[in-house]
Formats: structure tokens, sequence, C-alpha cells
């Protein structure tokens, strides 16, 4: 981490006066202490420009906490809770003598233990609309049993593989609830470096402080796909970033790549972005080079992992690096913000920092056989349900690639858009659809009308209401499907229906479906006998894309809400057809 | 690396160095807690290179015994 706790906490002193974007509420519990987890989740959020209000369970407290209704943390109403248990305090006893009952025993045990995990979590559904992430179990590396630990029946770690196991599944099909895989961390960071016995004995301190970031940091990646702070593009160099070497001086056959120790670096990173991108990853190339030359690599290079339609942007010339990074936001249609910039060389690095503090520009180090635990550290592209949007994602950009390239041979507009044979097909949301709908509001910033953000218990909640619609927008075209890429929320009043979300991914603007899908509401409206359709537009720093679109369709401004006269004649788009469910 | 013990005391109870002594102490520092206690242990322990016992960080209650324990570890301190 990039700072140790005592400075975290220091530093969270500070942070009160901080003017910030956003806030978040967290809660802690735990069963042992966990003294500056709080402070230092507060400086990070403070880093994301975000407010975090925390509370702090009493020491071992959260039993008793959750079972009381009135209790301080039901009053806090988190949105998102960090229940992390010890297996010394779970298991009791048997933590130290295992084999002092029968495997009978322990079994029974284990069952006992797994019930007491599902009542907490069924008070925590019941009670609360926070997520929650509760901890697994570390599988300790002592056995009393020694080199026969793994021949024992139903034996000790045993035992607490089936608990973990068990937590496993009975959270697996609940949306708002996550398994936090400590048993993972401690393997990641060794027992013997995270427990240690001297701050054991002197205050239940069962994580050393040194590590204490290093779990703030794990929770955070939950804390950053709520607030909607992920990254979702890699923008990466070339020269001794996916290859050793210069290739405009060594030439495609000179360049560093496979069967050398170095050249396996080069390989292992790529085939690690790779695995990036087939999650959903979107990679792009911004590169000082002559284009032929990089292309002639990337085309046929034996070794490179990394082809061209892996790309979503490739700015390969002598631009400034800043210009192309421009660039590439502008042809991938993604927010700077969502970058995180990949790049061997130090000054490049500076160059970007300073003019996009935005982007994530990675501290690349000059070994390349540190790239790839390097990219593993960063827990920033994570996501909290992967859509199917999210997997085929880089599939998608690189579909988005051919369109630009089909754009740029068709002589005018009109003629692209109907030789696009674009559908849309409107649904009501459902369960599966709901996660999309979420993620949606939470991460579109161009093209949104109102910038209402909605976790998905509340999309679940709105779907349920007869007072409202929530509905969306899957977009396919010749060249692929889009996938759900659209969300409209109304309140439907008795004569009156209020537009309270509408919105478009950014890649679909300007195609004429944002029409669309408001020309089928105001069908709608029509259609059930509505006197008077009002929506409002709330300016934010990014949704300047949406500003005229209400006017430009038609809408009157009425003090600060606009309104559509249904008397209107509908008009319809011949370029797209429209499907409703 | 830093010797200066007086320098690592002021930093983690975010006091200032001309306000430590060899008295003082959880007594006379308000931020001198057991959390706070601990990571001065941290602390040291990472300047210095060096491992507490278990009776040496629960026997500390001024600044002196701290420097009477780092000696007893071969760390020249700097009075």
């Amino acid at each position: 981490m990039e700072k140790n706790l005592s400075e975290y906490v220091s530093i969270s002193k500070n942070i009160e006066n901080l003017k910030l974007e956003k806030t978040v509420k967290i809660a802690i519990m735990s069963s042992f202490t966990l003294n500056g987890l709080d402070e230092t989740i507060r400086v990070m959020c403070s880093e994301l420009d975000t407010r975090c209000h925390s509370y702090v369970s009493g020491y071992n407290q959260y039993n008793q906490e959750l079972l009381n209704s009135q209790s301080n943390y039901y009053d806090f109403s988190p949105n998102i809770t960090f229940l992390i248990l010890d297996i010394r305090n779970f298991l009791g006893d048997t933590f130290h003598y295992p084999y002092d009952i029968s495997d009978e025993e322990r079994k029974l045990l284990v069952k006992e233990k797994t019930e007491q995990l599902e009542n907490i979590i069924s008070l925590f559904e019941k009670n609360t609309k926070s997520k929650l992430v509760i901890s697994n179990f570390n599988i300790p590396f002592y056995s009393p049993n020694g080199i026969i630990e793994t021949k024992s029946n139903f034996g000790f770690h045993e035992m607490i593989e089936e608990i973990n196991s068990s937590l496993r599944q009975m959270c697996k099909e609940k949306n708002s609830i996550y398994v936090y895989d400590f048993n993972n961390f401690v393997s990641r960071y060794g027992e013997n470096n995270i427990f240690d016995y001297r701050q054991f004995h002197v205050g239940d301190i069962q994580i050393t402080y040194n590590l204490i970031p290093n779990l703030a940091n794990d929770l955070m990646s939950y804390v950053k796909p709520l607030l909607g702070k992920t990254r979702k593009c890699i923008v990466l160099d070339l020269d001794n970033t996916l290859w050793g070497g210069i290739v405009g001086e060594d030439g495609i056959n000179g360049i560093e790549l496979g069967h050398t120790p170095t050249g396996k670096a080069f390989v292992e990173f790529q085939k690690e972005l790779l695995s990036l991108w087939n999650q959903g990853i979107i990679l792009s190339i911004n590169s000082k080079n002559n284009f032929d030359d990089a292309m002639k690599v990337i085309r046929e290079h034996p070794d490179m992992i990394l082809r061209e339609k892996h790309f979503a942007s490739i700015q390969i010339n002598w631009n400034d690096k800043a210009e192309n990074m421009i660039q590439i936001s502008t042809e991938a249609n993604i927010g700077l913000d969502s970058f995180v910039f990949f790049d061997d060389d130090k000054l490049n690095q500076e160059r970007i920092k300073h003019e996009f503090p935005e982007i994530l520009t990675v501290n690349v180090s000059d070994d390349p056989s540190n790239f790839v635990p390097i990219l593993k550290g960063i827990n920033d592209f994570n996501v909290l349900h992967r859509t199917t949007e999210d997997s085929n994602r880089g599939e998608m950009y690189a579909q988005q690639r051919q369109r630009r390239n089909f754009e740029n041979s068709v002589s005018n507009l009109d003629e692209f858009l109907k030789q696009l044979k674009i559908k849309v097909k409107i649904k009501k949301a459902n369960k599966f659809l709901t996660p999309r709908i979420s993620q949606l509001t939470l991460k579109t910033n161009q093209f949104n009308l109102t910038t209402k953000r909605y976790q998905e218990e509340e999309i679940q909640k709105l779907s349920n209401n007869e007072n409202f619609e929530v509905g969306c927008a899957q977009v396919l075209d010749k060249f692929g499907d889009n996938g759900i890429t659209g969300v409209y929320i109304i309140e439907k009043n008795k004569n009156l229906w209020i537009i309270d979300t509408f919105l478009l991914s950014c890649r679909i603007i300007g195609r004429g479906i944002e029409t669309a899908i408001l020309t089928e509401i105001v069908k709608k409206a029509k259609q059930n006998g509505i006197t008077e359709l009002r929506a409002n537009f709330i300016p934010t720093l990014k949704n300047k894309p949406s500003e005229n679109f209400l006017s430009d369709f038609g809408f009157q401004k009425n003090n600060d809400y606009w309104i559509y006269d249904l008397n209107n004649e509908i008009k319809t788009s011949n370029h797209l057809e429209v499907e409703t469910d | 690396m830093t010797d200066n013990v007086h320098a690592i005391v002021a930093k983690v109870f975010s006091i200032s160095e001309t306000d430590v002594n060899d008295e003082s102490g959880p007594e006379n520092i308000e931020s001198w807690d057991s959390f706070n206690g601990l990571i001065l242990v941290d602390e040291l322990e990472n300047n210095f290179k060096i491992k507490f016992s278990i009776s040496e960080i629960t026997d500390v209650k001024t600044v002196a015994d701290i420097k009477r324990h780092l000696k007893n570890h071969n760390v020249s301190v700097n009075e």
C-alpha cells in the first residue's frame, strides 16, 4: 500500500473539512479488534472524492446489534456492511482441541455453526437495505494432528473448509450479499505475517497493524463499484510495454517477445490483459511509433497474444500522448475517468498524470516481470454483478470500431443509419434485467436526463410498485448486439406521468434510438389516456450531450420542468425497427 | 531510518517533538491510548529492525522505558 496505518490514521483526522462529491455509509462489525480499519477506509474513500460516514460496532457485539432491531447499527442504516469474523472465536474451544470430540460431533458442530451464519444473514436480509460483505474463515496452517491431518475423518481443516463452502453456497444466489475471501487474504500475505501473538495477547488484534491498509484496500473493491468508481479501459503503450525493445529500431524480428526470459514476461503480461478483456475490460493503444511498423507486429508476430480485434481504439502516431488519450475517449466513447494508463516511460506517466488526474496512471517499473503483479494489484475493475453486457464488452467495442470504419465508408449519416439495420427491443424490468438496469443508472453520466442513481434493491422495489414503470432497451444492428443500453423510469400518477429517469449508454447515442424509446413512452401515455407527460433535465458536469434532447423532441419548458403536448402527432422513425414486449 | 526516538513518538501521537521528554507517557500525552501505543511499537520495530517481547510492550510507561528496552536490543539511542 502507498501509506502505512499510522499515516492513514493521521490523515483521517484532517479530511472532515474536505469538499467531496459523493457520500457513502459504511458499517464495520467484527468479532475481534480491527482498530484503524475504519480510519483507513475513510481516507481511501476521500481519495475517491467521497465522504464516508462510518459506524463501527462494539467489540464483538455484532450478534447483539443484529438481534436488536432498535440498535445503533440499524439506526445508522449503512449502504454497505463489512462483517469480519475470526475462526478462533467462531469455533470456541474446538479451535484448540478439535480432536477432543468425535468426527460425528465435529460434523454436528459445523452444522450448528453453519446455521448460525444462516441466521445472521437472514437477519440482515430482513432488517436492512445494506449490502453485506461477510468474511469466510482462514484455514490455519497448523493442526495438532500434524502430517496426518489430511487423513483425519472430518478433520480440523476439513471443518473450516466445510463452513466456508456452505457460506459460499448460501450467499451465491443472494443479490446483496457477498463473501469476502479472507482465507485468500491470509494465503496472499501469509498467516505468520498477519497474526502477531503479541498484538493478539495485548488487544485481541488478529490482523497485524502493518496489513490493515491491505485489508482496507481489499474491502474498497466492494465500495468502488457501489460508488460507480470503477475503471473499464486499459490504455497501453507498445515498446517496452507489450514487447521488449523498440520496433522502429529493432524491427519485428529484433523485439523481445516470447522465448527469452524477458520475452516471456511480455507474453505473460499480454495473457493477463487478454484475460481481463475476456471479462469485459476494454483495451486501447496509445503509442509513439510508425503505424505500419507497429501494426505489423500486432498482425504478424507469432508470439503476440493481443491482436487488432482486441483493441477498441488504436492510436499509433507521433502525436502528443495526451491528445491521443482524448481521441481514444472520443472513439471508444468512454470517459477519461474510466481509464487506466499503462506505459513504462516515466515521462509519459508524468505527462498524463499532470494532464488528466482523473486517469489512473499506473506506476510501472522498468522490470517487465513486475507488470503482471502490478496489473493484478489494481482493484478498480470490479463489478458487483457481471452482466452479459460486461462480459461481451470487449467484443462490442471491437464491433464499434467496425461501425466507425463503416460510417466513414458511407457517404451520409441517413444512409449509414439505414444500412445499420438497427433494432430496438423495449423490455419491462424483471429480476434478470435488474442488475444491468441498476448498473446503467449508476454509471451513465453523459446521456442521462436526471442522473438519479439506483441500487439493485431500489430498482427491484420500483419495478414492483404499480405507480412506477421501469423499462430498458436492448439495441441490435448488423454488426452485433449492443445489449441493454437504455433505461427509463416513469412515475405514473392518475393523469400525469413523470419521466423520473431516461438514459442511454453513450456508445449508442446519435442513432435516433433515444427518440425511438421516448416515442414509445409517448405512445403508451396516449394509450393510457394520460393528459400530461412531464420530464426533467438536471444539469451536471457531464450530461451536456442530453441537454437539448427534450426540446428537440418537442417538449416545452414550463417553470423548472418540461412538458410534452400529447395532442402532437407521433413521429416514427423509418430507419429503425422497434419491438415492445 | 532515524535514531531519534522523540521524533517517532511525536509523529505517532501527532504532537510537537519539543513536547516529548523522558517522562512522556500515557499519563501526560492525551493521544497515547492502547491503539496508538501499539502503532508506536510498530513504528519503532520497523525503524530499528528489532522485535520487542510482549513484556517489553506491556511494561512501557514512559519514553525512558522505551529507550531502556531499545538499549537491550543493542540500539544506540540519541539522548
